[in-house]
């Protein structure tokens, strides 16, 4: 280096005086002399933070196109983060229930009585999702996690979230396509049995293991329809008769409002 | 040591009891706990981990007033109170093994809700750094080694500095320079923190415990410090020549003796090669479970 800095122009740089030729001269010299360097003092909080900064970015977890949807929805992104970083716990049930459901369809449409098969398998699919998203033996990471603040009824109401959501959209799609259809209100006549099966069992599982609580809903659904089916007198869509409707419509208010006193204390 | 015997020691317990069935997994165990570390010493099913997970909030208690950091497990809101200031390593914990490091860290970290994501992330560096991880955090958890998933379980434990840690089996699978590093930062920990180990591994209890509790069949056996129990033994430890013929456990040495446990205290006269030795914690232990065993 032929050259250095002269005392009047490091001055001139440190306050920000120098015109900006000038300016890009002085940090391409500093780039390669560093006894001009040492004369520059450093702004050692602002080094500091640029480096945590750095760091950060490199460190960050990459978020995923499902996470940054719903903060752009906005979802606090830690809310976001909870719902979408598990989603290998719901990928096979989600391939199940397109199986299901589409066995239930072609059902539908090429048997007789087939439609049955889709009102026994619509408010179960559900059911079945949001007892598999929650708790030990079926959440790997369930005894790391599972005294941690949030861990409890939070996450167990977040993942039924989760899990509800596709499951509602793909049985709505389900129904639309089913051979008597159909106006989306005929279309959802599952609806009100399945939130209220799936409440009975985020209730229940007050009492017992999540998964356990599931069964137990679940078996009480297949033994009503088969006691309706085995009976002459009532048929078994009177389960979803617009009168039933209404008791399924009263029941849900009542297991939500449990639901609800019970998260609130938390 | 004695205990801090009052309802205001992060740890506060009187007559727990956990049922599983008809089998007392915990029968009546009075505990009060201060700051330090404690060792939980105890045979497979003695209650170790049922006590652990009781104090942890994972498991209700059946009977008996338990307080843990001045709180009450049982209500809903204090126990998440508990859980925010509480760090847990569950016995074999297990992961998401497509996370990386660094991924099932900030999990964790944003389910303890330990603030904004910068000082999430820089709590998170920070102890991958106290477990000797930072180089791999980047890594997936399925191709970290046992050892290193037990660091990092510890990791997710230690984040959001606990004031009482719960260390469930906290050395399996860590290789001694590994265990050296592990005792270093849980006495570093225990200056400010209470931490309870539960552990079979007696030199860990040794090397980090300022006092020791025995469970045997959900009881508590023995609570003091771990020179008071070694005291217990002292008279009750031999080692002789020839395969002995009586003793609780005996077991053959590296130089071909035999050290034997009994109930008996030495006989000032000892009968033929016999001598009386000085009693390990170890030694101790196996007095105080009475284990029938021989190991040759």
């Amino acid at each position: 280096m032929s050259w250095h800095l002269t005392p009047a122009q490091v001055d001139e740089y440190v306050s920000s005086t120098v015109d900006d030729v000038t300016a890009m001269s002085v940090e391409a010299h500093l780039m390669h002399c560093p006894p001009c360097r040492s004369l520059v003092p450093a702004d050692e909080a602002w080094l500091a933070d640029s480096w945590a900064d750095l760091r950060d970015i490199v460190d960050r977890p990459r978020v995923g196109l499902l996470e940054r949807a719903l903060t752009a929805l906005g979802l606090r992104q830690t809310t976001a983060r909870l719902l979408t970083a598990t989603p290998q716990l719901y990928r096979a049930w989600l391939v199940a229930t397109v199986v299901v459901l589409a066995a239930a369809l072609l059902s539908a449409h090429h048997l007789p009585r087939g439609s049955l098969l889709f009102a026994f398998t619509a408010p179960v699919v559900p059911l079945v999702g949001v007892a598999v998203a929650y708790g030990r033996g079926v959440d790997p990471a369930h005894t790391l996690t599972s005294v941690t603040p949030l861990a409890g009824q939070r996450l167990l109401f977040l993942r039924s979230c989760a899990v509800l959501v596709p499951a509602l959209v793909m049985c709505t799609a389900a129904a639309l396509l089913m051979p008597s259809p159909t106006t989306l209100w005929n279309a959802g006549f599952w609806l009100l049995p399945s939130l209220t099966l799936v409440a009975g069992s985020l209730v229940l599982s007050r009492w017992m293991h999540l998964s356990a609580a599931g069964a137990a809903v679940g078996g009480l659904w297949v033994l009503a329809m088969v006691l309706f089916a085995a009976t002459d007198q009532i048929s078994v869509l009177e389960l979803f008769a617009p009168v039933s409707q209404l008791w399924w419509a009263a029941a849900l208010a009542a297991l939500v409002g449990a639901i609800v006193l019970r998260v609130r204390p938390a | 040591m004695s205990a801090p015997a009052t309802a205001t020691a992060p740890v506060h317990a009187r007559g727990l009891v956990r049922r599983y069935g008809s089998r007392n997994a915990l029968d009546g165990v009075d505990l009060d706990l201060g700051a330090g570390v404690t060792g939980l010493l105890g045979r497979n099913g003695a209650g170790k981990t049922t006590l652990l997970r009781s104090l942890a909030t994972d498991l209700d208690v059946s009977a008996g007033r338990l307080r843990v950091l001045g709180r009450d497990p049982g209500d809903a809101a204090e126990r998440t109170e508990i859980r925010r200031r509480l760090g847990y390593l569950p016995q074999s914990p297990e992961f998401y093994p497509h996370f990386t490091a660094f991924a099932l860290l900030d999990y964790v970290a944003v389910l303890k809700e330990l603030g904004g994501r910068r000082a999430r992330h820089d709590e998170i560096r920070r102890s991958l750094d106290r477990v000797g991880l930072t180089a791999r955090r980047h890594t997936r958890v399925r191709r970290l080694s046992g050892g290193m998933r037990q660091r990092l379980a510890l990791a997710a434990a230690l984040m959001g500095d606990p004031e009482l840690l719960l260390l469930d089996e906290p050395t399996i699978g860590l290789d001694p320079e590994q265990r050296i590093l592990f005792r270093n930062l849980v006495s570093e920990l225990a200056v400010r923190s209470t931490v309870v180990l539960s552990t079979h591994q007696i030199e860990d209890v040794s090397a980090l415990c300022q006092r020791v509790v025995c469970l045997d069949r959900g009881r508590v056996v023995f609570d003091g410090t771990p020179a008071t129990l070694i005291g217990r033994a002292r008279g009750h430890v031999w080692e002789q020549t020839g395969r002995p013929r009586d003793g609780v456990t005996t077991w053959r040495l590296a130089d071909g003796r035999y050290r034997v446990l009994t109930t008996e205290r030495n006989d000032p006269a000892p009968p033929g090669d016999r001598s009386a030795v000085e009693p390990t914690l170890e030694d101790a232990y196996l007095l105080l479970t009475g284990v029938e065993r021989s190991a040759r």
